[in-house]
């Protein structure tokens, strides 16, 4: 071991008590540190996850799609929806068609075909979805109920709905006349699966379908409103033809949903991308201040901890001036003798950083235990993460020698001739 | 090579940059492999800042300082340190042991500061040196739990591990009884006569100074006396020294005779 480390342990061994105060001081700043972030990150990623964990990150929809398809999506006209009805169409423009009391921007997706496979070819995508959406009603003992009927692909659609995981009664078979209702809806007319019900469609056409699932998604305005059908049926019903409203997405790396959204924008011209960052915004910006804070407060623990060590070490270069004198007399050259003060203070913070990131953790522990003791789940998931803890670490460190610069400093210029004389 | 070990040239000191004080006015002297010297003289005499420029502890305003040949004068901080480490070594008046280390640790830590690292070897020399000054038991003992003159021999032991020529001495027993005291000079004149290190020893005591091979006597920042003694009784050579340097204290032992009478 080298001389200085050996010196710099002594000294800390020795000075027990200052030690273990410093060590103490450190360590709590540090678990504030790591309990703060893990905090903030569980929250925000329970939000987050709340938020859009299930619904579209991305959604392709057409914006005039006829004329401005790129040439790979625009190999054929866009006549074949032309025989939806009500919806006359203009070559060229926008149209607006009035289904019941809604207008509606015609932005229906046509060729979807080859969006959907370069949509399955991108690795960064977890989920691509196809749906036709429309307008309609649920006729049951004379009563109507106001619907969005989401024709999609099972599969696919549960990829990002988790159906599967969210129904209440049934199964998600969509095949032949069956249908996927929402629990508060099914509540209000007294449906249950096996039950007919009769779906009325802005043109005034009728079609009779089965119940087969009845979903809960965890949002009342979809419980009230949504039904799930198979996408064909769908098409044919809304009069869509081949066409379908949009395409929905979820990718792996959620933030990125503007950029790769941007980038798919300028890709294809004719489609319009919309991101859940955008139509989230209020959410992201607080998220964005409350991480602020937490990195602002995180920051002056830190520094409260740093100016801590420096005053420790402060006083110890005064306690210790003789034997640094003593040990200068000997031979030691300055650098040794401000290395020893370096030393130290990388010692006081990582150690008092590790004890630090263990007590994160059990107050982490704790706050869960704690916060479940009520309702038997905790209020929101943790996940203590060991690299934010070792990134932690390593900053402390680092600040804890930079603290002991002005210390080793104080020791590099020590006279010894002024200490060995008594 | 010239005769001497260490040789000062010249040297004067001086102190503060608005008032001046002038604390060695130039000094020569030289010392001999081998050989055990006292400095003598009153308190702000230059003793002090002699010893310490000697040990490359101070720089001197002017005039030089060689060791075996080299101009440690024009040495820079490093090579100062270095220096020390290896050729010189240090006793002080307060010990200054580091009472965070044991007795054999403190002995050691001239030769980490030299290695970076213990060697086995050298903690067997270590050993043998803490033998040598009688404190075979105390090896392990924290240096807070040995005596004044038990510290002051580890500290004897410390200056002699890298094996210096030359262990300049500030006062050493200066804060020792009479009877430690005599044992802590009989330990320095047989380690300087068995294995010849050269001692240069700051004092106030009358028999250390006297029995020394050689007296030097300084008063305002000169050498005024610089006396051989070998061979001669302790008390004849004391006779010579002392009009120059203690003239009060015999006259103040007399006063005191008088009063006693």
């Amino acid at each position: 071991m080298r001389f200085e480390l050996k010196v710099a342990l002594r000294f800390l061994r020795e000075g027990k008590g200052q030690t273990l105060f410093i060590l103490l001081g450190i360590a709590i700043g540090v678990a504030v540190q790591v309990f703060l972030g893990t905090l903030i990150t569980g929250l925000q990623r329970d939000l987050i996850n709340t938020t859009v964990g299930s619904s579209p990150h991305l959604i392709f929809s057409g914006s005039d799609a006829s004329s401005l398809m790129p040439e790979s999506f625009s190999s054929s006209d866009a006549s074949d929806s032309s025989d939806s009805p009500g919806s006359p169409r203009h070559s060229g423009t926008a149209t607006v068609t009035t289904a019941g009391n809604f207008r509606r921007e015609d932005d229906t997706l046509k060729n979807w075909a080859d969006l959907m496979a370069l949509l399955d070819e991108d690795a960064s995508l977890t989920a691509v979805s196809p749906v036709a959406q429309g307008n309609g009603f649920v006729l049951r003992s004379g009563q109507r109920w106001p619907v969005i009927v989401r024709g999609v692909e099972p599969e696919r659609a549960n990829a990002i709905y988790q159906l599967q995981a969210a129904l209440q009664a049934g199964t998600m078979a969509l095949e032949g006349n069956g249908l996927l209702m929402g629990s508060a809806l099914a509540r209000e007319a007294r449906l249950t699966t096996g039950d007919q019900v009769t779906l009325e469609l802005p043109g005034g056409g009728r079609q009779s379908f089965s119940v087969t699932g009845i979903f809960d998604l965890g949002s009342q305005s979809l419980n009230e409103t949504w039904l799930f059908l198979d996408l064909g049926r769908a098409q044919r019903l809304l009069g869509l033809g081949d066409d379908i409203s949009r395409i929905e997405v979820q990718m792996t790396d959620i933030f990125a949903a503007d950029t790769l959204g941007a980038f798919y924008q300028q890709q294809l011209s004719g489609i319009t991308v919309d991101n859940w960052k955008d139509q989230n915004a209020d959410l992201l910006s607080g998220l964005q201040a409350q991480s602020s804070s937490s990195v602002t407060i995180q920051v002056f623990v830190l520094l409260a901890v740093t100016l801590g060590i420096a005053s420790v070490l402060a006083v110890s270069v005064v306690q210790k001036s003789r034997q640094i004198g003593i040990l200068k007399a000997m031979g030691t050259p300055s650098g040794s003798a401000s290395r020893i003060f370096l030393f130290q203070g990388a010692f006081l913070g990582f150690g008092g950083a590790l004890l630090g990131s263990g007590l994160g953790f059990v107050i982490t522990q704790f706050f869960l235990w704690g916060t479940a003791q009520a309702t038997g789940r905790p209020l929101f998931p943790l996940e203590f993460d060991p690299g934010y803890a070792a990134a932690i670490v390593v900053i402390a460190t680092l600040a804890s020698v930079i603290s002991a610069l002005l210390p080793a400093r104080k020791s590099a210029r020590l006279n010894p001739i002024e200490v060995i004389r008594g | 090579m010239s005769e001497w070990l260490m040789e000062a040239k010249g040297i004067t000191k001086v102190y503060g940059t608005v008032v001046k004080t002038r604390a060695l006015k130039g000094i020569d002297l030289g010392f001999r492999s081998g050989e055990f010297a006292s400095i003598i003289g009153y308190s702000g005499s230059g003793k002090t800042t002699l010893l310490n420029i000697l040990g490359a502890l101070d720089k001197p305003t002017e005039g030089s300082l060689w060791f075996q040949g080299e101009e440690v004068s024009r040495m820079g901080e490093k090579r100062l340190a270095a220096f020390r480490n290896r050729n010189i070594g240090f006793v002080f008046q307060f010990h200054h042991l580091l009472p965070e280390f044991t007795a054999l640790e403190n002995v050691l830590i001239p030769t980490w500061i030299q290695a970076g690292n213990g060697t086995r070897r050298k903690a067997d020399r270590a050993k043998e040196l803490l033998e040598l000054v009688g404190l075979k038991e105390q090896i392990n003992n924290k240096s807070t739990d040995l005596s004044g003159g038990q510290q002051q021999r580890v500290a004897i032991a410390r200056a002699l591990i890298n094996e210096p020529a030359l262990i300049l001495a500030d006062e050493p027993t200066g804060n020792l009884d009479s009877e430690t005291t005599e044992q802590v000079y009989s330990l320095m004149r047989d380690i300087n006569d068995r294995l010849g290190t050269a001692f240069l020893v700051v004092t106030h005591n009358d028999h250390i100074a006297a029995k020394s091979d050689r007296i030097i006597t300084m008063k305002d920042g000169l050498v005024i006396q610089d006396e051989t003694t070998s061979g001669r009784p302790s008390e004849e050579v004391w006779q010579t020294v002392a009009p120059g340097y203690c003239r009060h204290c015999y006259k103040d032992s007399d006063e005191v005779n008088n009063q006693l009478l």
